[in-house]
C-alpha cells in the first residue's frame, strides 16, 4: 500500500516536473529574431571584437553612446537623444533631443553632459487641435570656425500656409543666436520632406535633397550648394537615389548610400575635388548600409546595418584595403642566367599571373545591438 | 502493466500536456480568428454593367492559384467595432506553382457602386456590411474572384511587427506630418500629433511603421503614394515572417489577438506557412498600383472616379 502511494507521488512529482520542463523548453526554443536588442552597455564585449581607432558616437533608443576600446559607455539617459556630431576640434558634441512634437539641436559634452540648448523649438498651439507651431530641428553640423550652426528645420511656421506640407530645408544659425537671426541656405521641394543631413565642406555645404523624379517616384539626391539661396546644383541622379553623405578626411572622396529606389541600400564612394564628384564605386551591395562615416584616420569606413536578415542595426567597418588596395607588388622581370654564351634563341619568359588582391570584407563589430540607422555616427581620432 | 510503462506513459502525457500548454494560446486564437467566413451577398444588378464576377480560370486551379483580399482598418474609438473604414485594401494574388505574387493596391477614395447598394467610396463597403460586402463590391466592380480575406485592424499591425521584432524599410524620403491623428494610445481619437520618419535604411518598430503606412498628407501621390509604402511594409513583414520558428507561434498569437480576422481555416493556414516562406524572389512580387489615368480626382465628396475601361483589363491581366 505504502509503496503504491509513493509510486503515485513520485508519478505526480515526475508528471510536473516533465509537463514544466516540456513547457520551459518549449520557450526556450523561440527565434532569436524576435529578441529586443541589448543596450551597448549590458552587452558582454566579444573576445575577437574588432578595435575601431578612436571614439565612435552612437545613438541607440534615445540614448547617445561612446564606443572606444572595445567597450561602449552610456552617456545620456533614454530621452530621445539621436544624431550626435562631433565638434571640430573634438572638444564637445552636438546632438539632437527629440520630443513627440518637436526636436532641439543641444551642445554636451563628450561625457554626455548639457552644456547649452541651442534651438528652442517648442511652441504653444495656435489654436484648439494645433500642432503646427513647434519644429524639428535634425542633422546638426558646426561650421570650421565653430561658429554657424548648421541644421535642418523646418520652421517657421506660418499661420494660413499650406499646413500640410512639412518640408525641412537646410538652415545656418549663428551659434548661441535665435533662429531668427540665422537664414534659410536651401528651398526645399514641396510636398518631399525637405532638405536632409547637411555636412560642410570646403566652399559650401553637401546635403541630400528630396525630390520626385520623372516618374513621380520621390528619391534623394545629393546636391551641394555654395551660397544662401542659391538653387545649388544636383551631384548624383535621381535613379541612383544617393543620400547620407560622408566627407573623408583628406577632403577628396565622399562616402554615401545609394539606394537605386528599391529595398536596396548599397554603400557607395566616389571622389570629391571640391565641386564635382566623380563615378559612383559600389562597395557593398549585400548589405543594407546607413550612415557611412569615415575613420578619422582614413583607415576605414564604419557604417550602420543589419546584423542579420530583418535584424536590427549593428556597427560594422569597412578596412580601407576593400576600396583602396595597395598597389600590386612589382612583377620580377626575367634576368639572364648566369652561365656561358648561349648560341640559340633566348627563352621567352613565362609571365607570370598578376597577383590577386585579396577580397577584403567588412568587419561586423557588435552584435545584438539595435543602433539607430537615422543618426550618423560621430567619429573622433 | 509494469511500472517502467507506467512511468513512461506518465512521461510522455506530461510533456505532450506541456506542449500542448504552450500553444494553447495560440491554438485558442487561432480557433477564434480564422475560419470566419464572410457573408458574401449576391452581386447587384449593377455589377453587371462593369463585368460579371468570374470563376476562377481551369488553368489557374490547376495551377493551385488563389486571390486573398487584405483589408486595413482605422479600428480606433471614433468608430465602432466592425462599422469601420477600411484605410487599405489590397487584392493579392498567388500563383503557388511559379512562386509569383501581384499586389494591387486599390485606392480607398474610389468611387463604385457598393455591394449594399448605392455608391459611394470603396472604403466605406467593409462598415456597411463588414467583410463580406468588401468582398462583394471588390468581385462586382473589379471582376474578380476573392478566395479569401485578411482583416487587420491598427492594432493589430502594431502588434503584429513588435512580436516580430520590427522590420528593416528603406524609407524614400523622410515622411513628416504635422496632422496625423493621435487616435491610437490617445483618449481623445480626434486629436492629432507630429511624425517625422526620417529617410533611409532603417529597423522600424510596430508603432514607426504604422506612422509610416498611415501618413498621407505630406504626400503628393496621397493615398497612391501611401499604398506604395504599405506594400513595402507588407513584404518586410514577410520576410521577417519566413525567420520566425514555431516556438514564436504562441507570443505572435498573443500579440495579435483580437486585431486579426480571417476566412482562412486553420488547415489552410498551415499549409501557407511554408508555402510563404518558399517565396524568396522579391523580383517575383509584382506591384500595381492604379495611378491615374486608371483613377481621377474629382468625384463627389473628394473621392477618385475609376476609369474602368483601363482599370478592368489590366486587373484582368493580373486576376484571371
Amino acid at each position: 500500500m505504502i509503496a503504491k502511494f509513493l509510486l503515485a507521488v513520485g508519478l505526480a512529482i515526475l508528471m510536473a516536473v516533465t509537463g514544466v520542463s516540456s513547457y520551459v523548453y518549449l520557450g526556450s526554443r523561440q527565434s532569436k529574431v524576435v529578441a529586443p536588442p541589448q543596450k551597448p552597455t549590458a552587452a558582454a564585449p566579444r573576445a575577437q571584437a574588432y578595435m575601431l581607432p578612436g571614439t565612435v558616437y552612437l545613438a541607440q533608443a534615445g540614448a547617445l553612446y561612446s564606443y572606444s576600446a572595445g567597450r561602449f559607455h552610456q552617456l545620456t539617459p533614454e530621452v530621445g537623444w539621436t544624431q550626435p556630431a562631433l565638434y571640430p576640434d573634438g572638444s564637445h558634441l552636438l546632438a539632437v533631443k527629440r520630443s513627440a512634437f518637436y526636436s532641439d539641436v543641444y551642445e554636451l559634452t563628450t561625457y554626455g553632459g548639457v552644456v547649452a540648448q541651442l534651438t528652442n523649438n517648442a511652441a504653444a498651439p495656435r489654436n484648439a487641435w494645433d500642432t503646427g507651431a513647434n519644429a524639428w530641428s535634425f542633422y546638426p553640423r558646426l561650421s570650421p570656425d565653430q561658429r554657424t550652426l548648421w541644421m535642418s528645420y523646418d520652421g517657421p511656421k506660418i499661420v494660413g500656409a499650406n499646413y500640410f506640407d512639412v518640408d525641412m530645408a537646410v538652415w545656418a544659425v549663428p551659434v548661441g543666436a535665435p533662429i531668427r537671426s540665422g537664414r534659410a541656405w536651401t528651398v526645399a521641394n514641396s510636398y518631399t520632406g525637405g532638405d536632409m543631413q547637411p555636412i560642410v565642406v570646403p566652399g559650401g555645404i553637401i546635403y541630400t535633397k528630396y525630390v520626385y523624379d520623372q516618374n513621380g517616384n520621390r528619391t534623394g539626391q545629393l546636391w551641394f550648394t555654395n551660397r544662401a539661396g542659391a538653387a545649388g546644383r544636383a551631384l548624383t541622379s535621381t535613379d541612383a537615389s544617393c543620400e547620407q553623405p560622408s566627407l573623408s578626411p583628406d577632403g577628396g572622396s565622399l562616402a554615401m548610400i545609394c539606394t537605386y529606389q528599391k529595398q536596396v541600400s548599397d554603400l557607395t564612394i566616389a571622389s570629391w575635388n571640391g565641386s564635382s564628384i566623380g563615378g559612383l564605386r559600389t562597395m557593398i551591395s549585400d548589405q543594407l548600409v546607413a550612415q557611412p562615416t569615415w575613420a578619422p584616420d582614413g583607415s576605414g569606413i564604419g557604417y550602420l546595418a543589419p546584423g542579420g536578415p530583418a535584424a536590427p542595426f549593428q556597427l560594422w567597418f569597412l578596412p580601407k584595403n576593400a576600396y583602396n588596395p595597395p598597389p600590386p607588388p612589382p612583377v620580377p622581370t626575367p634576368s639572364p642566367s648566369p652561365g656561358g654564351p648561349h648560341n640559340g634563341p633566348l627563352p621567352s619568359p613565362t609571365p607570370s599571373p598578376a597577383p590577386v588582391a585579396p577580397v577584403v570584407k567588412p568587419i561586423q563589430v557588435t552584435t545584438n545591438l539595435g543602433f539607430d540607422a537615422t543618426s550618423p555616427l560621430a567619429w573622433s581620432a | 502493466m509494469t511500472t517502467i510503462t507506467l512511468v513512461a506513459l506518465a512521461v510522455a502525457l506530461s510533456a505532450v500536456a506541456g506542449g500542448f500548454a504552450y500553444f494553447l494560446p495560440a491554438a485558442a486564437t487561432a480557433l477564434q480568428e480564422t475560419g470566419v467566413s464572410a457573408n458574401v451577398p449576391s452581386p447587384s444588378p449593377i455589377s453587371v454593367l462593369f463585368s460579371p464576377s468570374p470563376s476562377p480560370s481551369p488553368s489557374a486551379v490547376s495551377q493551385g492559384a488563389f486571390t486573398v483580399l487584405l483589408l486595413g482598418s482605422d479600428d480606433d474609438s471614433k468608430f465602432s467595432a466592425d462599422h469601420v473604414l477600411t484605410q487599405s485594401m489590397i487584392l493579392v494574388r498567388v500563383i503557388p506553382a511559379t512562386k509569383q505574387v501581384t499586389m494591387l493596391s486599390i485606392p480607398r477614395d474610389l468611387y463604385v457602386p457598393l455591394s449594399t447598394g448605392g455608391s459611394g467610396k470603396i472604403d466605406g463597403a467593409y462598415s456597411y456590411g463588414g467583410a463580406g460586402a468588401a468582398i462583394a463590391t471588390v468581385e462586382q466592380d473589379f471582376g474578380v474572384h476573392i478566395d479569401d480575406y485578411i482583416w487587420v485592424g491598427l492594432l493589430g499591425l502594431i502588434k503584429v511587427i513588435d512580436a516580430i521584432g520590427g522590420i528593416d524599410i528603406v524609407t524614400s524620403n523622410p515622411v513628416m506630418d504635422d496632422y496625423y491623428p493621435a487616435d491610437v494610445f490617445s483618449n481623445d481619437p480626434y486629436g492629432y500629433q507630429r511624425i517625422a520618419v526620417l529617410a533611409g535604411p532603417q529597423h522600424l518598430d510596430g508603432i514607426h511603421a504604422m506612422e509610416y503606412v498611415r501618413s498621407r498628407h505630406s504626400d503628393l501621390q496621397s493615398d497612391y503614394g501611401r499604398s506604395k509604402r504599405q506594400q513595402q511594409v507588407l513584404q518586410a513583414i514577410r520576410a521577417k515572417a519566413k525567420l520566425l520558428a514555431p516556438s514564436d507561434v504562441p507570443a505572435l498569437a498573443t500579440a495579435i489577438g483580437g486585431e486579426l480576422k480571417t476566412s482562412f481555416g486553420l488547415s489552410t493556414v498551415a499549409q501557407l506557412v511554408p508555402l510563404a516562406a518558399s517565396f524568396d524572389n522579391p523580383d517575383a512580387i509584382r506591384q500595381v498600383l492604379l495611378l491615374p489615368p486608371y483613377a481621377r480626382s474629382g468625384a463627389p465628396g473628394g473621392s477618385l472616379t475609376p476609369n474602368w475601361g483601363l482599370i478592368l483589363p489590366l486587373v484582368h491581366q493580373y486576376f484571371p
